[in-house]
């Protein structure tokens, strides 16, 4: 079963380990018949299309739930919807037989929100766009486990745009590549030359896989 | 900009921000105006300690089943939270609505452990309720107490409106009711706390005279007005299967401390342990059935989703239906990939049998508590572990292929000799050569055996209430010693710091005065204290000094038996002269059969149909 949920604002900060947790307690207060793994820690089997970042919210998180017998969505919408606090609903499901692709396979890009708190900040952001995506090269620093490197995200930005307190962004998300939407804000500070904090809710809107003619959807449509 | 929105930039800053932000499954409980009553239950401590406790959950539900009371949580934020919301004027937050804590009718604090009184002190002065009682307004909350703490409520009695003792469960919506009446009536605050006094198990402080001897000795403790009771009864519930247990508990979203369902069999004990509080104040033994147990452990398994169900009680292996019971929860739990935690010492052999097979108990660390190394030591406090007991458990253990085992003890006991310390050494050189024993081929390798040692404090209406703590450099010196004789290979010697038990023992057989002490430390800095990196011994001294009290006169004095105990007018049930009849034996080193056993005249037996093991006269 495919499923569609929302991490909710108030639950921004809860670590993807914690939601998958949720999730899986979730699953079993509703009842429905999931299938566990075997051995000795049994754990439902479930996969998430992707990690949400602590501090982000998401609007239509994807999940693949591996049923033990045939369940309709809408009985497996209701028993969920049941199951689950008021911050973490589902708003979709379909039932996808095991070829389905995998869900981490056929993800391609995320939509994001970013709402800048700050009104002067957000302006200033939003109108250092359309310069910063002129140049060749948008170059920022990304984080890995150990260093700090330089990297040219302009490959990786798909859209974007602003209007009042919010930059949207189409980012590239991949198990090889990916820009986080903090990188994006690094470029667009640079750019906007500022260089004091920005605070700025996230916000995931969506999750985006490639349909056969190339063009990117939503994943959960594939 | 408002603190609401403070609070949501301070929740980038902090280091835990899931502790403060709620949402959890089965809490989204009311709208404020749907109930007239707001409650805002108070846990001293961390969110992840204070979502283990199952006091919490079982008030939660109940204040908020009633249609007209609704129940808030707030916890003890941590340092790094506490910086912020100084700095940026952010008022103490109930988790769900996020309202002040001033805000609510009454607050509700639970009292575990003496070393969360001065969390008590920052919650509400954090929550912009002022600390004493006498400087709280019409307006300002009615401020209550539970817990076992409350039974000496003495060291708190400047800050608290009203103790509950004993059980809560009546008690609570009883005292509910008089607070909505209070808000209905527009009764004053003094007329309220009077009408408090009335009910069963409640004492207000303030309503009583404290003088003392020369000394500093209590002198007397009387009501100064009609409406308080000369002493306070405690609350017994006597039919647990009649009294409310939660089936639908919160279920945080983040692990904390104990992440599971707890399932309370039974309450009480009849063991009689005479270092044992907590075996003293919830007597006597009260059994869920059979069939309650399993009733809720369906429910809440339906209602939390959790994979390990905890029995819960001071002894669990006492339950007397305990293998019919564990037997039927895993019949059930088996196709929901439920757990059932056990109390590891006394699984009889075929139930240990269905174990292995059904569920592969996790060979995690076995846990035993003899609490004395010498025979002679576990007479003297009445704990009934033999030698040959544990051995013999722990050969099992050894053999069913667990490889590591955890030793408590105490050291500081009444009577105490270095023979006895000597001993501790010697019962864990015993349980490695158990593990020696068994063939090289049918033992788990990597032997871990871990002693820890913690410090004895006496503690109110236990025998041991009149004896003296030993002083730190006793502590240190025996502390020297046990590292010096616990020099073995495979075990691992835990210690504690002398310092926060010494504190401990100073509150827990504290008087009314100490509260002085506790005001001066809060305002030195002092909070979470059960918190090694938080804990300032230094500050602590600093308070008394100030105060002019000496620390040892409340935790190094041995109490004369004739003296007035600072919480004499506390009544457990269990008689004065019970307490020093046990104390006497305990120095003779006799020891005193389990009440299953017969009856030993604790002084319950006095209250009519309370204690079921009680048949008259067989003292
Ligand atoms: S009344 Fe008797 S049986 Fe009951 S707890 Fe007291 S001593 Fe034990």
């Amino acid at each position: 079963m495919l499923a569609v949920f929302e991490k909710s604002e108030r639950i921004r900060h809860i670590g993807h380990l914690d939601i998958q947790r949720s999730v899986q307690r979730g699953l079993r207060r509703s009842g429905l018949p999931v299938a566990y793994s075997q051995g000795f820690n049994p754990h439902i089997l479930i996969t998430f299309a992707s990690a949400l970042s602590t501090g982000a919210c998401g609007k239509r998180e994807i999940m693949d739930v591996t049923m033990a017998e045939d369940t309709d969505a809408e009985t497996f919408m209701q028993r969920m919807n049941r199951a689950m606090p008021p911050e973490m609903q589902l708003t979709e499901a379909r039932p996808v037989d095991d070829r389905h692709p995998s869900l981490m396979g056929s993800l391609r890009a995320a939509v994001y929100d970013l709402t800048i708190r700050e009104k002067d900040q957000a302006e200033k952001l939003i109108s250092a766009i359309p310069a910063m995506m002129e140049k060749e090269k948008i170059l920022t620093l990304r984080k890995t486990k150990t260093k700090l490197a330089e990297c040219d995200i302009k490959p990786l930005i798909y859209a974007l745009r602003g209007r009042d307190c919010h930059v949207y962004a189409t980012l590239a998300l991949t198990e090889r590549e990916s820009c986080k939407p903090q990188m994006l804000l690094e470029a667009l500070k640079a750019e906007a030359g500022i260089s004091e904090e920005v605070r700025m809710l996230v916000t995931r809107e969506a999750l985006l896989g490639e349909n056969g003619a190339g063009e990117l959807i939503p994943l959960e449509k594939l | 900009m408002d603190y609401r929105e403070k609070f949501e930039m301070a929740l980038e800053k902090v280091q835990k921000a899931p502790r403060y932000t709620g949402g959890e499954m089965n809490t989204s409980v009311k709208e404020w105006d749907e109930a007239p009553l707001h409650f805002g239950f108070c846990f001293p401590d961390t969110y992840e300690v204070g979502m283990s406790h199952l006091g919490l959950k079982i008030l939660y539900g109940l204040i908020n089943r009633e249609s007209w009371s609704l129940c808030e949580r707030f916890f003890m934020p941590w340092t790094d939270m506490i910086a912020i919301m100084k700095e940026e004027d952010i008022p103490l937050l109930s988790i769900e609505s996020r309202r002040p804590l001033k805000d609510f009718d009454v607050i509700g604090f639970t009292l575990q452990y003496e070393m969360s009184y001065s969390n008590i002190l920052a919650m509400m002065d954090m929550g912009g309720v002022p600390l004493e009682n006498t400087e709280r307004g019409e307006k300002d909350p009615i401020v209550v107490a539970g817990g076992p703490c409350a039974f000496n409520p003495e060291p708190l009695a400047l800050f608290i409106d009203a103790f509950m003792i004993g059980d809560g469960e009546d008690v609570m919506t009883e005292l509910n009711r008089v607070i909505l009446q209070r808000k209905k009536e527009g009764w004053c605050r003094e007329k309220c706390l009077r009408e408090l006094a009335k009910l069963e198990g409640v004492y207000v402080p303030s309503l009583y005279d404290v003088t003392y001897e020369e000394d500093g000795c209590v002198q007397s403790v009387v009501p100064n007005c009609a409406e308080a009771q000369a002493t306070v009864k405690k609350r017994v519930v006597t039919d647990l299967n009649n009294t409310y247990y939660p089936e639908e508990i919160p279920v945080p979203y983040t692990e904390v401390v104990f992440d599971r369902i707890m399932l309370e069999i039974m309450r009480g004990c009849t063991r009689g342990c005479r270092f044992c509080q907590a075996g003293m104040l919830y007597r006597p033994v009260r059994e869920r059935s059979l069939e309650t147990l399993l009733h809720l452990a369906d429910r809440l398994q339906e209602a939390t989703g959790y994979e390990e169900i905890s029995l819960s009680s001071l002894s669990s292996g006492d339950y007397s239906c305990l293998p019919e019971l564990i037997r039927e929860l895993m019949k059930r739990m088996k196709d929901k990939r439920v757990s059932i935690s056990l109390p590891s010492l006394r699984i009889d052999s075929v139930l240990k049998e269905s174990l292995e097979e059904t569920q592969q108990v996790r060979k995690t660390s076995l846990t035993f508590a003899p609490e004395a190394g010498t025979q002679r030591m576990r007479d003297v406090i009445n704990k009934g572990v033999t030698e040959e007991d544990l051995l013999e458990k722990v050969r099992d253990a050894f053999r069913g292929g667990w490889n590591s085992v955890k030793l408590y003890f105490m050291d500081g006991l009444p009577t105490e000799t270095e023979e006895d310390l000597n001993g501790i050494a010697d019962l864990a050189r015993k349980v490695v050569g158990e593990y020696f024993a068994v063939p090289k081929d049918q033992r788990a390798r990597g032997l871990r055996v871990t002693v820890s040692v913690s410090i004895f404090v006496p503690k109110p209406f236990t025998p041991f209430q009149w004896e003296p703590q030993d002083t730190l450099e006793v502590i240190r010196e025996k502390t020297e010693h046990l590292k010096h004789v616990l020099n073995i290979k495979g075990v691992t010697f835990n210690w504690h710091e002398p310092y926060v038990s010494f504190m401990e023992a100073c509150f827990a057989r504290g008087d009314r005065r100490i509260g002085q002490v506790l005001r001066k430390a809060y305002e030195k800095g002092c909070i979470l204290d059960g918190w090694n990196e938080t804990f300032r011994f230094d500050l602590w001294m600093e308070a008394f000094r100030d105060c002019g009290l000496d620390p040892a006169f409340y935790a190094n004095r041995r109490r004369e038996r004739t003296e007035v105990l600072p919480w004499d007018h506390i009544d457990s049930g269990i008689s004065r002269e019970f307490l020093l009849r046990e104390y006497d034996r305990s120095l003779k080193g006799e020891t005193t059969r389990d009440c299953r056993k017969g009856c030993n005249g604790c002084g319950l037996q006095k209250w009519k149909g309370v204690c079921g093991y009680a048949n008259a006269g067989s003292v």
